[in-house]
């Protein structure tokens, strides 16, 4: 048992055994490690040591210049692959002051979309899994499969898009592409009403869902949760709707809280189901606007490479970049030296950092069997979001609490800012 | 219950794609010669649009040397050098390395470098014919 | 005498084996049809024979917290109480091989044998995952026990009450006597009910999806069966096949006992051989409604949904069952 772990009060009885769950596990589909106290089956006490997925990737971004960077920053992420490049290539933007025309915004936010659409599916398959439904995991895959083919026609890939370049996207929706998309949109309208009767009628995933995984309207604000995790207690925080940026700004957008299907939020795992369904619809309605209203104009203000190549060089300052992703918000921060083609400080937040905490006070109170699901509830992707656990050369390892961070970070902010 | 939908597929077509073969075979090797003799098929893959990031397609006599495609290769994937007995550059491309990024087709000045819809590279040796391109 | 005693020992060995490729057959369908039902292609059927090979040939990796002889003795035991259950069912419209020797109270007996040796398995491995899933089972087994007891005793009874002096409990007799026929409407709807908690309890009791908790794979990795591997692996993996056989032919041989060579009057051989397919047809068919089916269609319960369950619906419609034919008595 770890002294770090966090504990519920349940009175006269001590956790009797402890079960650590990863980092290598069934119910986990990326390495994480928790440790979980029990007191028969109800979980009394949680800790979680993140780490494992850490590549380094900054360290590795601030040696490349910055075209190259961007092809990495895309494969930080497989499921959110075009979150990151949306915000990075936001955050370069914004410090080296270089247009993105109105077109390749729309594009931009076309293929954003489509990425919202397949990873909300792919978190219902897998939440079903969790849950031992595998039927629920093989239609939606299915069904997920029409946005993939999709994506592959309109970007070349299934995954790893390589749509953003700085200064607008690389690729054109031209208008024989165009029915494709309708078509496709066409058969997710369809199947959405199915969707939704197969998880939220179905009284067996029901009784696995409701009222497991709390997360309060006051904790998710405290916590500083994001994305649909945090809607589906209710708070109203969504990227989009409070800072707009690329088209978002044109559309009539509200963050999608369970209100939306009718019920009180109470932030539990079958909220999160609905909340991330009903954005699915949400990112249909969006597309058929974009694609409607697609402005002409140039791809990119920058077309040639060389071109761009030597304005990167030239470009000093900082800037920041947020975009929603399926997760919630993630944030790059970008600091250029003029004169200098690779970056001098690249730092990126992962949605999942912010929800990692809200995975607490959902999991004290309940019991062993919901381990998955409420794992699989805040849509976690670690390798968005490692964090790093520190071997000495000695041998020994530590763990950096939370006053030694806070205090590495003030001093590393100090010799960022001079 | 979802038991229309399992009874109706419990009568269709599956939704898989068989490729390359419906079920693992014995022996994988003596199928793969059974093909090669044309003995036996082998179920085609999902089909694939034209413009697919596949493996990269180089034109040796386009290409200028001026290793603007080195400069933005995310993956060092790009070799430049000097052939014997020729003025300019030339490249060379370790496609083990690479990502199907295209952006060495958009940087390329005299449209050398195209995509392809070549995606089936499996291989066990990095260097084979299939995956230097020159 | 020797001679009775070798050819029972023969048509046991017969049967054992029968049994065995069975249950293969059938869990090489379960996965094909659940993998069909899914829009899969899934596995082919021979599939399960592959596993077994395959099982039998790997390592059998006893870990260093286990209790050693425990560990390795419990799969021996599923797999010989599972397959001693095939002798005292009738099979394929033969009756039972040692009928006078068990009845319905040994088989009530004998089919908690091979989960309680789970649980102890479970145990005995030393792991938290196996610790979890063994809890799980002992809790399970509980719970479906009763409704199990519930309906064997009352259909004794009931043919008790018609068939006085006769040994009701043997599986013989409940074979020969049908009851359907042989009770007012009354009766018919509380067999129908006895059936339906039958059908219920026969997922549990396999412990398959929505009732497979003490193994759940996405939760404790595995439950009971985490630490095991190699052959003992394999014999619990047979043990459950026949398992999936023995809960099957319970059914028919309780409710669906009729043979189809005595409808159409063909006997012999070939009265012999529709008998047999049509008893596998029927095996099969208990087999696709109650464990294919509700495999693909339902998520998994966990242990405080499944004990109410039984607890309270599933042994209400038993008992209800149970009241109907007793009221029927006297109608």
């Amino acid at each position: 048992m770890n002294n770090q772990s966090i504990h519920l009060d349940v009175g006269n009885s001590t956790a009797c055994y402890s079960v650590p769950v990863g980092p290598v596990h069934p119910a986990l589909k990326e390495p994480i490690r928790f440790q979980f106290d029990l007191n028969g089956e109800q979980i009394v006490g949680v800790d979680i040591k993140p780490g494992f997925a850490h590549r380094g990737i900054e360290y590795m971004g601030m040696r490349r210049n910055l075209i190259q960077t961007l092809y990495l920053s895309e494969r930080i992420c497989g499921i959110c692959s075009i979150s990151h490049p949306l915000a990075f290539t936001q955050a370069v933007e914004n410090a080296a002051g270089i247009e993105v025309p109105p077109r390749a915004q729309y594009i931009r936010t076309i293929i954003g979309e489509l990425e919202r659409i397949h990873s909300h599916l792919l978190w219902a398959g897998v939440g079903a899994h969790e849950l031992g439904f595998d039927t629920l995991l093989h239609l939606v895959w299915n069904v997920r499969e029409k946005s993939m083919d999709l994506l592959e026609q309109l970007t070349g890939n299934r995954v790893d898009y390589a749509i953003p370049i700085f200064g607008g996207v690389r690729r054109d929706i031209p208008a024989e592409k165009a029915p494709l998309a309708y078509e496709a949109l066409e058969y997710y309208k369809g199947l959405l009403q199915q969707l939704i009767d197969a998880f939220l009628h179905d009284k067996s995933v029901e009784m696995r869902t409701r009222n497991v995984g709390v997360l309060s309207y006051d904790q998710a604000v405290e916590l500083c949760a994001a994305g649909p995790t945090t809607r589906a207690s209710g708070v109203k925080k969504d990227v989009r709707v409070d800072m707009p940026y690329l088209a978002y700004a044109d559309i009539d957008l509200h963050a999608i809280t369970p209100e939306d299907y009718g019920t009180e939020p109470i932030g539990d795992v079958f909220d999160n189901i609905i909340v991330r369904l009903l954005e699915v619809g949400q990112s249909i309605e969006i597309i058929e606007f974009c694609l409607e209203n697609l402005p002409e104009g140039e791809l990119t203000s920058i077309p040639k490479v060389p071109a761009l190549l030597a304005a990167l060089k030239n470009a000093g300052g900082e800037g920041i970049g947020r975009h929603e992703a399926p997760r919630g918000e993630v944030f790059h921060y970008v600091r250029l030296e003029e004169g200098v083609e690779e970056m001098a400080v690249w730092k990126v937040k992962a949605p999942t950092y912010s929800n990692l905490m809200a995975w607490v006070p959902k999991f004290l109170g309940d019991e062993i069997a919901d381990v998955p699901i409420i794992a699989a509830s805040i849509d976690p992707c670690m390798c968005c979001m490692d964090r790093v656990h520190i071997v000495d050369e000695g041998g020994t390892s530590s763990v950096r609490t939370k006053t030694e961070l806070v205090r590495l970070s003030r001093e590393k902010t100090r010799r960022i800012c001079g | 219950m979802i038991l229309g939908t399992l009874l109706k597929q419990l009568f269709s077509k599956p939704a898989t794609n068989p490729f390359p073969v419906k079920y693992m075979p014995r022996s994988v090797t003596a199928v793969l010669k059974k093909v090669a003799a044309g003995q036996a098929a082998i179920n085609p893959p999902v089909p694939t649009p034209a413009d697919l990031r596949g493996k990269i397609s180089y034109d040796r006599e386009k290409c200028i040397g001026c290793g603007l495609c080195v400069r933005v290769c995310p993956a060092s994937v790009i070799e430049l050098y000097k052939p014997e007995g020729e003025e300019k550059s030339k490249i060379r491309m370790y496609v083990a390395r690479c990502t199907f990024c295209a952006q060495c087709v958009d940087a390329c000045p005299v449209g050398a470098l195209a995509t392809t819809e070549d995606f089936l590279l499996a291989d066990t040796d990095r260097f084979s014919q299939n995956l230097v391109v020159e | 005498m020797s001679a009775t005693i070798a050819n029972t020992v023969w048509q046991g060995l017969v049967i054992l084996f029968g049994g065995l490729l069975l249950g293969m057959i059938y869990k090489g369908l379960d996965r094909k049809l659940a993998a069909q039902m899914q829009g899969r292609i899934g596995p082919p059927l021979r599939q399960p024979f592959f596993d077994v090979v395959k099982l039998m040939v790997k390592e059998n990796i006893v870990p260093d917290h286990a209790v050693a002889w425990l560990y390795n003795l419990m799969p021996l035991i599923s797999l010989a109480a599972a397959g001693t259950l095939l002798f005292y069912l009738p099979l394929g419209g033969f009756g039972p091989l040692l009928g006078g020797y068990g009845d319905l109270i040994l088989i009530l007996y004998l089919l908690a044998v091979p989960s309680l040796a789970m649980v102890v398995g479970g145990f005995a491995a030393g792991s938290p995952f196996a610790t979890v899933g063994a809890q799980r089972e002992m809790v399970m087994m509980m719970a479906y026990e009763f409704p199990l007891a519930i309906t064997f005793l009352s259909l004794a009874w009931r043919l008790s009450v018609l068939l006085p002096g006769q040994p009701v409990f043997s599986l013989t007799t409940l074979a020969a006597n049908p009851l359907w026929g042989l009770v007012g409407p009354m009766g018919f709807i509380g067999l129908l009910l006895l059936f339906l908690a039958l059908l219920v309890v026969t997922p549990a009791e396999l412990a398959k999806i929505p009732f497979d908790i003490p193994e759940a794979e996405t939760e404790i990795a595995g439950g009971l069966l985490a630490e095991y591997s190699g052959r003992n692996l394999a014999m619990f993996y047979l043990g459950d096949a026949i398992k999936m056989v023995v809960m099957a032919s319970l059914m028919v041989a309780l409710f669906f006992p009729y043979g189809l060579a005595n409808l159409f009057s063909i006997s012999g051989i070939w009265g012999g051989i529709i008998d047999v397919a049509f008893y596998l047809v029927k095996v099969f068919l208990v087999i696709f409604v109650a464990v294919i089916t509700v495999r693909v269609g339902f998520a998994r319960l966990k242990i405080g949904q499944v004990t109410r369950m039984f607890w309270l619906p599933v042994t209400g419609i038993s008992l209800l069952g149970m009241l109907l034919l007793t009221l029927d008595r006297f109608v």
